[in-house]
């Protein structure tokens, strides 16, 4: 009797310490593009506003990822933040939680870091200071980096950079989303959000606004634009 | 039957441990001294340990943080000067250049909230980034510093030993550097043994004494000297410099020329002073305040009504500054360069 005990205990052990609770998952897979078609690293593009663009960086955190309907309490399927970088292929696809409510409708999340993440010094994963998304000098998470050149800007190479961010209020650039799902979501194991980049270029004057590196109105109102960017297939 | 039993439990004790492998380390107490108010550091998201801390002091005191491996936090950290830059009134990093900013002393941070000159650090953990990745000072890249850091022969395996992972990542390395600099706490001064009853004051000192409370002990609050507030103490505005403080982070005029009221511990040997490291002595400082406050919207109350203070008080309230010296931690061995071996 007592060695079975001890074997049944040995077994809790090995799995509390190995074992992956694998419960069933959906996958959310994030695709940047541009007018549509697959963003390519350093090719030329242009925007609704005649701007050559070219992207070298673009990246975001992906946070509190839920999914409820409109007016009941929503279902969190992911705790964790993910850093989403278009020239990571792994990162761009999330396994979350299964719901376990299909009659939800609404996917929830967030582009950005919280508030209280912001003041909580130096954390791990994917929100490690070293992957180059937290300011220095004025601390605080970048929620959203997009960096490339165009000959519209008038700057150092014709770079444009924003860095998108800001924790505090008034300046909090942290965006909600809710998208509707499409019917039958329920049996799907893959869910795709497509991030048009040709949107954000298009509200944008290049020649003027080219560099956005530290919290405030402006920041917010790129914020904003760049919300308008995430589309579910 | 037996030998799986003793088996068993000899794997249940493994697992045990690798849940809790704290258990090697060797934890420290924060001391708080009497009558001080508690730190605001969150010790436990980064508990104390003797492999943390002797991690944190090699780290703080190797250029290996720096591109070229040239700077070291001491470069500009120095522990005789109170760990401020000695003799630069604006700081020299790498290759050179030039920073905006005097290095203020780095002691008691334990009880900060806002860190740098204008407080646009929100903890002491994040702090290290901007000195490691500035262009001006160590212009290291975290992800690089890290990778240099894990090839290194003898990093990982004080990071094993520190936090339990050979793989080292931002967060150990930066809680590793918060753990020596959290540690740097100085208490025992002249002023605290007289708090204590342990000493006296001179008849020159307690009048200095007398003359502090009065006229500046409103902002450099007792026993840390300093309320952890921004204030404009009425300095010029250096032209070529254009620094205006705290409104670079809050974006607010009411901020306009306000910096941290630094602490005054150890203040005889953290010469020169103020941000900019404008003047090379506390007798400048003290006519600063007695007759040189430049009058603007955001000057504090406190600073309005002239001091008036005669040349003898001026030179009691120097005496009294000086009591705040601590030799202790000037010359404590645990704080300097390690040269011994670390285990
Ligand atoms: C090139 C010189 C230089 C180097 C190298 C340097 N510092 Fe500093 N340090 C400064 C200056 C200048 C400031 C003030 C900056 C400001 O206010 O903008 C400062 C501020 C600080 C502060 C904030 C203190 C307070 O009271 O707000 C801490 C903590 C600190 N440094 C720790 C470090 C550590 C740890 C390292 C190594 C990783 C380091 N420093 C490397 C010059 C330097
Ligand atoms: C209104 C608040 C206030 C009062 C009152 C005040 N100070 Fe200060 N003190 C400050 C601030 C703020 C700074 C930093 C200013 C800067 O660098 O721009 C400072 C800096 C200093 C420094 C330089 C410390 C360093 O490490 O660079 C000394 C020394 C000093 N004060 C001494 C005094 C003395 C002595 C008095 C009384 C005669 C006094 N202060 C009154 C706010 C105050």
């Amino acid at each position: 009797m007592k060695d079975k005990t001890l074997i049944f205990l040995l077994f809790i052990s090995l799995y509390a310490s190995y074992g992956q609770v694998t419960a069933d998952s959906i996958r959310l897979r994030f695709i940047p593009e541009f007018k549509n078609a697959p963003l390519e690293a350093n090719k030329k593009y242009i925007s609704a506003n005649n701007d050559t663009i070219t992207i070298e960086t673009f990246r975001f955190y992906l946070g509190n990822i839920k999914i409820g309907t409109a007016n009941n309490e929503a279902e969190n399927l992911e705790k964790n933040y993910h850093l989403i970088d278009f020239s990571d292929r792994a990162s761009m696809e999330v396994a979350v939680k299964s719901p376990t409510q299909i009659e939800n409708s609404l996917l929830q999340f967030e582009i950005g870091v919280d508030s209280l993440q912001s003041v909580s010094g130096a954390l791990s994963g994917d929100l490690d200071p070293m992957h180059g998304m937290y300011w220095a000098w004025n601390s605080g998470y970048i929620n959203i980096k997009l960096e490339g050149t165009s000959s519209s800007c008038s700057t150092r190479k014709n770079r444009f950079q924003f860095h998108i961010g800001g924790y505090a209020k008034p300046n909090c650039a942290l965006q909600k989303l809710q998208i509707p799902l499409p019917n039958k979501w329920e049996t799907k194991k893959e869910l795709v959000v497509r991030i048009d980049l040709a949107n954000f270029f298009s509200y944008i004057n290049l020649s003027t606004t080219n560099s956005v590196m530290i919290p405030g109105k402006e920041a917010l109102a790129l914020a904003e634009i760049a919300k308008q960017m995430f589309k579910l297939e | 039957m037996k030998k799986i039993r003793y088996i068993a439990l000899l794997l249940l004790f493994a697992f045990g441990l690798m849940g809790f492998h704290h258990w090697f380390n060797t934890p420290i107490y924060f001391d708080v001294p009497k009558n001080w108010p508690k730190p605001t550091y969150n010790f436990k998201e980064n508990p104390l340990t003797e492999e943390g801390f002797q991690l944190g002091r090699k780290l703080f005191y190797d250029p290996i943080l720096s591109r070229d491996e040239s700077i070291s936090c001491a470069s500009c950290h120095l522990q005789q000067t109170a760990f401020t830059h000695v003799d630069h009134d604006l700081s020299h990093g790498i290759d050179g250049k030039i920073g905006t900013r005097n290095a203020p002393t780095l002691q008691n941070l334990a009880w900060s909230t806002n860190f740098m000159w204008d407080g646009g650090v929100n903890h002491l953990d994040v702090q290290a980034i901007a000195p490691l990745t500035s262009e001006v000072e160590m212009d290291e890249n975290l992800e690089h510093l890290v990778q240099k850091l894990q090839k290194s022969k003898t990093y990982p395996e004080l990071f094993q030993k520190a936090f339990g992972s050979r793989k080292i990542t931002g967060q150990y390395l930066l809680k590793a550097l918060s753990q020596f600099v959290v540690s740097l706490k100085s208490a025992n001064a002249k002023y605290d043994r007289v708090v204590m009853g342990e000493e006296q004051f001179t008849e020159i000192e307690q009048k200095g004494y007398e003359i502090f409370k009065k006229n500046c002990a409103s902002c450099h609050q007792e026993p840390l000297f300093t309320n952890g507030s921004f204030e404009n103490n009425g300095l010029t505005l250096d032209r070529s410099l254009n620094d205006l403080g705290r409104m670079a982070i809050t974006k607010k005029s009411a901020d306009s020329l306000k910096f941290k009221v630094p602490t005054l511990r150890n203040v005889q040997f953290s010469f020169p002073y103020m941000h900019d490291g404008r003047f090379k002595s506390l007798t400048e400082v003290v006519k600063h305040y007695n007759s040189g406050i430049e009058k603007s919207k955001t000057l504090s109350k406190f600073l309005v009504k002239p001091m008036n203070l005669s040349e003898r008080q001026r030179t009691e309230l120097v005496a009294f500054l000086k009591t705040l010296s601590d030799q202790e931690f000037l010359f404590n061995p645990r704080y300097s360069f390690p040269r011994e071996k670390i285990e």
